[in-house]
C-alpha cells in the first residue's frame, strides 16, 4: 500500500499540477491555494483543503477541491481588481487617512507625518501617555481610535517599521511576551491580536509589575504573570500552548531562557500550526566587548542549537544602536 | 503510569494508555496531532476542579513552593485506589519529592521525556479534559494570573489610592448638593415662612426647625431647647405670630419635611466620609497627612491621579498644583507666575506671615514632594521623614513670624552664646572703649562733667545694645558705619546726636532680636 502525497499549487495564474496515482490505495491530497498577493497591500489569502480519498475516487474528488480552490481564488482575483481602481483601503476620517499595513491589526495613519497605529481596545484611555487619534471609519460611519505606537520607544514598533516580513501574531492569536516591563508594548500586542487573542505577559520587577497588573486590569485579553522567566515551571499553569514567543529579555543568557519557554510552551506542528519567535537581542547586553555583528551570529548559532531555526535577522536602526531582531520558527521539520 | 498535569482548572491526572510510545521522544508529537490520536494515547483518571479562585491561589502557591497541596493528594489518591502501576510522571522535581514524602508508595519519574510528553498534553488539553470549556480554561486563567500576581506583589487594600481620591471627590461633590439642597429648601419653606431664613442663617438650626416645627403655627408649642439657643427661639416665636408668609397644606409639609430628612442624612454622611478620608490618608500616606493634613494631603494625590504620580513630580510641581491656569498664563505673557497653588491652605503657609507665604509654601513643597516620595515607594511604612520635616518647619515659621529673615550663622551664634550676662557692668574691659581711638582730645577734657552723666544716662540704653556687638557682624553691611561708632561715651555732640539717632534706629530695629537674646540669658 503506498501513500501519496499530491500537492497542488494553484497561484494567480492557474497552474496546476496533478498527479495522479493509481496504484496506491490511499491518496492524501493536499491542496494549498497560496500566496495570492494582492498587489499594494500584500494580504495573503491562504485556503487549505486536506482530502484523504480513495484510488477509485480520485479523479472525481480531486476535480471538486479543485474547482473550490478556483473560486476561492476567483474571487481573490475580483479583489485585486476593486483594490487596484478604488483607494478603498484607504480610509479618510478627519484629517488622518488610515491604511491597513501589511500585517495584520496594524495600521498606518497618513497624515502631517506618517505614525504607525493600532487599534485601541479601551477606547478613551491611553496606556502610557501616548497621542490618540479619532478616525472616521468609512463604512460604519463611527469613530474608531487609534493609538499611535512610537518605534523609539517599542523593539516591535521599530522591526515592524523595519521591514520585518512578519510578526506571526494574527488576530486570535496566542502570544507568550517575556520581559513585559511596564506593558507599553504589551498593550500594543493586545490591540493586534484582538479581544479573541491572548497576551501571556512575563515580568520579574516588582514595580514594573505593579503597572503591568494595573494595565491588565483594563485589557481582559492580557494575563500578567510576575515570574523569572527563567523558570517557565512556576507559571505552567497559567499558560497554554501559544503560537508565538515574544522575547525582550535582556539577559545574558536569554537564548536559553527562549529555548526552555518554547519546550515548555511553543506549539509545534504542522506547516502553518508551527510555532514563531521573535527574538530582540541587545548585543551590549550579550557582550559588550564584541562587535556586534559577531554578538547577534553567535546568538543566533545558540538558537539553532535549541532547535529554534531563524528565518530572517533584522537591526534596528535608525531607532536602536546595536540591536537586531531574529525572526524564526520552532522545531520544523529537518531540525 | 499516570501523568500529572496542572491548569489553572484543577488537577488532572492521566493513565498512559500506550507507555512504549514514551522511549520515542521525537515522535511523541505525532501521536498528539489530533484530538482522537491523543485521547488513544491517554485517558483522564482523575480531576480535580477547583472550586473558586481563592482555592486555586491557594494551590499556585503550593506548588510554586513545591509542596504537595490538599487537593493534589486526594486526587492522586483516588486515583492510585484503580490504578495498579505505581508510577507518576511529573513535571517539576521537587514537586515529586515532595509527593513521594507524602504518598511513598508513589515511583516519581521526572526528565525530559516526561516534558515533552506534558507538552503534548497541554497541547490537547482542552479535548483531553472533558470537563472544562475553553473559554472557561481562559477565564481560569485570567484569574489565577491576577490573583497570582496581586499575591506576589503584595497587595495590600490599604494602599489603594483609588479610595481617597474618590472619597475626596465625593466630598465636594456632596458639599455642592447639600449647598443646593439647602437652597432649595430655604427658598420653598420661604413661602411660608420667610422670616425664618434671616432669623436662623446657620442651614443645619434652620433644617432642624423646620423639621420640629412644621407649620409656622406650631412655633408658640415647640420647645426650641435643643437646636437653638433662647434668645433665637424668642425671635422665632415671635415671627411667626406676625409673618406675612402664606398657609400651606399639611401635605406640602410632609414632603419640605422629608428633604429636611435627606438633608440631615447628607450632612452626618459627610461627617462620617471626612472621618473615612482621614483614616485613610494616615493609612496610605502617612507622611504627607502628617505634613500637609488630609484634606490637602488628598487633594493633591486626586489631582495627580494617584500618589505615584505625586510622587514623580517635581516639588515646583507641588508647589503650584492648583494653579495651573494662573501659571501658563503667567508663563505665555511672560509675567510673574504664581507662588502657590492648594499647598496655600495648608496650616504651615497659613501660619506663616504674609509676605513670607512663598517662601512657605517653597520650602513646604520640597519637604512634602520628599514625604510624598517616602509614602508611594518605600516598602517599609516609617512616619520619621514626616515628623522631622514638620518640626523644622514649624521652627521655620515661628522665626519667619518673629520677623527674621535667617538664622544665626555659626560663628556669631556661639559669640552670641558666650557673651557674659549683662548685669555684670563692671567689666569695661568688655566693652570696647572707643575713646581711645580718637584724636579730638580735647574735646574730651570739655566734657568730663557730661560724660559722668552720660554713660549713666546711656547705660539702659547701652545695655540692649550689647548684643550687637556680638551681632555686629552678621548686620548688613549699610549699617556697618552706624554700628561701628562708639556704643557708649560720645566724643563730639555731633557723635552725640548721630550716637542718638544711631542707637534709636538699632533699638527699633534690634528691639525684637534683644529681647529673643535677654531671653536666652
Amino acid at each position: 500500500m503506498a501513500i501519496a502525497f499530491v500537492s497542488i499549487c494553484i497561484t494567480g495564474d492557474f497552474l496546476q499540477e496533478v498527479l495522479v496515482v493509481e496504484e496506491a490505495a490511499v491518496v492524501i491530497v493536499v491542496v494549498v491555494v497560496a500566496s495570492v498577493v494582492v498587489a499594494d497591500l500584500g494580504t495573503e489569502v491562504v485556503a487549505v483543503g486536506v482530502v484523504v480519498v480513495t484510488v477509485v475516487d480520485l479523479v472525481v474528488t480531486v476535480e471538486a477541491v479543485v474547482e473550490v480552490a478556483a473560486e476561492e481564488v476567483d474571487l481573490a482575483a475580483v479583489a485585486v481588481d476593486a483594490g487596484a481602481e478604488d483607494v478603498d483601503f484607504v480610509k479618510r476620517g478627519g484629517k488622518a487617512m488610515l491604511e491597513p499595513h501589511r500585517h495584520e491589526g496594524i495600521y498606518i495613519a497618513r497624515g502631517k507625518e506618517d505614525v504607525l497605529v493600532t487599534r485601541n481596545m479601551v477606547p478613551g484611555e491611553s496606556v502610557y501617555g501616548e497621542k490618540r487619534m479619532e478616525i472616521e471609519d468609512r463604512e460604519s460611519g463611527n469613530k474608531v481610535e487609534y493609538r499611535v505606537w512610537n518605534p523609539f520607544r517599542s523593539k516591535l514598533a521599530a522591526s515592524v517599521v523595519g521591514g520585518v516580513d512578519s510578526i506571526h501574531m494574527p488576530k486570535g492569536s496566542k502570544v507568550l511576551y517575556l520581559g513585559a516591563a511596564n506593558g507599553t508594548t504589551v498593550s500594543h500586542v493586545s490591540d493586534i491580536v484582538g479581544e479573541e487573542g491572548a497576551v501571556y505577559a512575563v515580568e520579574f520587577s516588582a514595580r514594573s509589575g505593579r503597572d503591568l497588573v494595573n494595565m491588565a486590569k483594563k485589557r481582559p485579553n492580557i494575563i500578567p504573570i510576575v515570574e523569572d522567566a527563567r523558570h517557565p515551571l512556576k507559571y505552567r499553569m497559567m499558560v497554554p500552548m501559544v503560537d508565538t514567543i515574544f522575547a525582550d529579555v535582556a539577559q545574558p543568557d536569554q537564548a536559553r531562557i527562549v529555548a526552555l519557554n518554547a519546550q515548555y510552551f511553543l506549539k509545534q506542528g504542522k506547516y502553518w500550526l508551527r510555532g514563531h519567535f521573535v527574538i530582540s537581542i541587545k548585543a551590549n547586553c550579550i557582550d559588550s566587548t564584541a562587535p556586534a555583528e559577531a554578538v547577534f551570529a553567535g546568538e543566533v548559532d545558540k538558537l539553532k542549537a535549541e532547535r529554534l531555526k531563524p528565518l530572517e535577522q533584522l537591526t534596528l536602526e535608525p531607532y536602536e544602536r546595536d540591536h537586531a531582531v531574529v525572526v524564526g520558527v520552532y522545531r520544523p521539520p529537518g531540525m | 503510569m499516570l501523568v500529572l498535569f496542572e491548569t489553572a482548572a484543577g488537577f488532572a491526572v492521566f493513565k498512559m494508555l500506550k507507555e512504549k510510545a514514551l522511549k520515542d521522544v521525537d515522535n511523541l508529537p505525532q501521536y498528539f496531532a489530533s484530538a482522537e490520536s491523543a485521547s488513544q494515547m491517554v485517558q483522564l483518571a482523575g480531576f480535580h476542579k477547583f472550586k473558586n479562585s481563592a482555592e486555586a491561589l491557594a494551590a499556585a502557591v503550593a506548588l510554586n513552593e513545591g509542596k504537595a497541596c490538599k487537593p493534589l493528594r486526594s486526587v492522586l489518591k483516588k486515583v492510585m485506589k484503580t490504578e495498579v502501576q505505581k508510577k507518576l510522571l511529573v513535571l517539576d522535581a521537587k514537586l515529586g519529592t515532595s509527593i513521594k514524602d507524602k504518598l511513598p508508595e508513589l515511583e516519581i519519574v521526572s526528565n525530559s521525556s516526561v516534558m515533552e510528553l506534558i507538552r503534548c498534553i497541554r497541547g490537547q488539553m482542552e479535548s483531553l479534559i472533558p470537563g472544562i470549556s475553553e473559554k472557561e480554561a481562559s477565564a481560569m486563567m485570567l484569574g489565577l494570573g491576577h490573583n497570582l500576581a496581586r499575591y506576589k506583589l503584595k497587595f495590600s487594600p490599604d494602599k489603594v489610592d483609588t479610595m481617597v481620591v474618590q472619597a475626596v471627590n465625593l466630598l465636594d461633590d456632596l458639599d455642592k448638593e447639600l449647598n443646593n439642597y439647602v437652597m432649595r429648601v430655604k427658598e420653598w419653606y420661604g413661602w411660608h415662612f420667610p422670616e425664618l431664613s434671616k432669623i436662623l442663617v446657620e442651614n443645619t438650626a434652620y433644617v432642624h426647625t423646620i423639621k420640629l416645627m412644621g407649620m409656622r403655627t406650631n412655633a408658640s408649642t415647640t420647645d426650641f431647647s435643643g437646636i437653638l439657643d433662647e434668645e433665637q427661639a424668642e425671635l422665632v416665636k415671635e415671627a411667626a405670630e406676625v409673618s406675612m408668609g402664606c398657609q400651606i397644606n399639611d401635605e406640602d409639609i410632609l414632603y419640605m419635611r422629608e428633604l429636611c430628612d435627606q438633608i440631615l442624612d447628607l450632612t452626618s454622611y459627610r461627617s462620617h466620609l471626612s472621618d473615612y478620608l482621614t483614616r485613610r490618608m494616615t493609612c496610605l500616606a502617612p507622611n504627607l497627612t502628617i505634613m500637609l493634613g488630609e484634606l490637602i494631603g488628598a487633594r493633591l494625590i486626586a489631582h495627580s491621579g494617584s500618589l505615584i504620580n505625586l510622587a514623580k513630580n517635581a516639588s515646583s510641581t507641588l508647589q503650584l498644583i492648583g494653579a495651573e491656569k494662573a501659571l501658563f498664563r503667567a508663563l505665555k505673557t511672560k509675567k510673574a507666575t504664581p507662588k502657590y497653588g492648594l499647598i496655600y491652605h495648608a496650616e504651615m503657609v497659613n501660619r506663616a506671615p504674609a509676605d513670607c507665604k512663598g517662601k512657605m509654601s517653597r520650602m513646604l513643597a520640597a519637604k512634602a514632594s520628599l514625604a510624598a516620595r517616602v509614602d508611594a515607594l518605600s516598602e517599609e511604612t516609617s512616619t520619621k521623614i514626616g515628623e522631622d520635616s514638620r518640626v523644622a518647619l514649624i521652627k521655620k515659621v515661628n522665626f519667619l513670624s518673629a520677623g527674621k529673615s535667617h538664622q544665626l550663622s555659626g560663628r556669631s551664634k556661639h559669640q552670641a552664646k558666650s557673651k557674659p550676662h549683662f548685669s555684670d557692668r563692671s567689666g569695661a574691659e568688655s566693652i570696647y572703649p572707643v575713646s581711645q581711638d580718637t584724636t579730638i582730645s580735647a574735646v574730651k577734657r570739655e566734657r568730663t562733667d557730661d560724660e559722668v552723666e552720660q554713660p549713666a544716662a546711656k547705660k539702659p540704653k547701652t545695655e540692649k545694645l550689647e548684643p550687637e556687638e556680638g551681632g555686629g557682624e552678621k548686620e548688613k553691611k549699610k549699617k556697618k558705619k552706624v554700628k561701628s561708632e562708639p556704643v557708649e561715651s560720645v566724643v563730639t555732640e555731633e557723635a552725640v546726636a548721630l550716637h542718638d539717632v544711631s542707637v534709636e534706629k538699632k533699638k527699633k530695629k534690634k528691639k525684637k532680636k534683644c529681647k529673643e537674646e535677654d531671653e536666652q540669658e
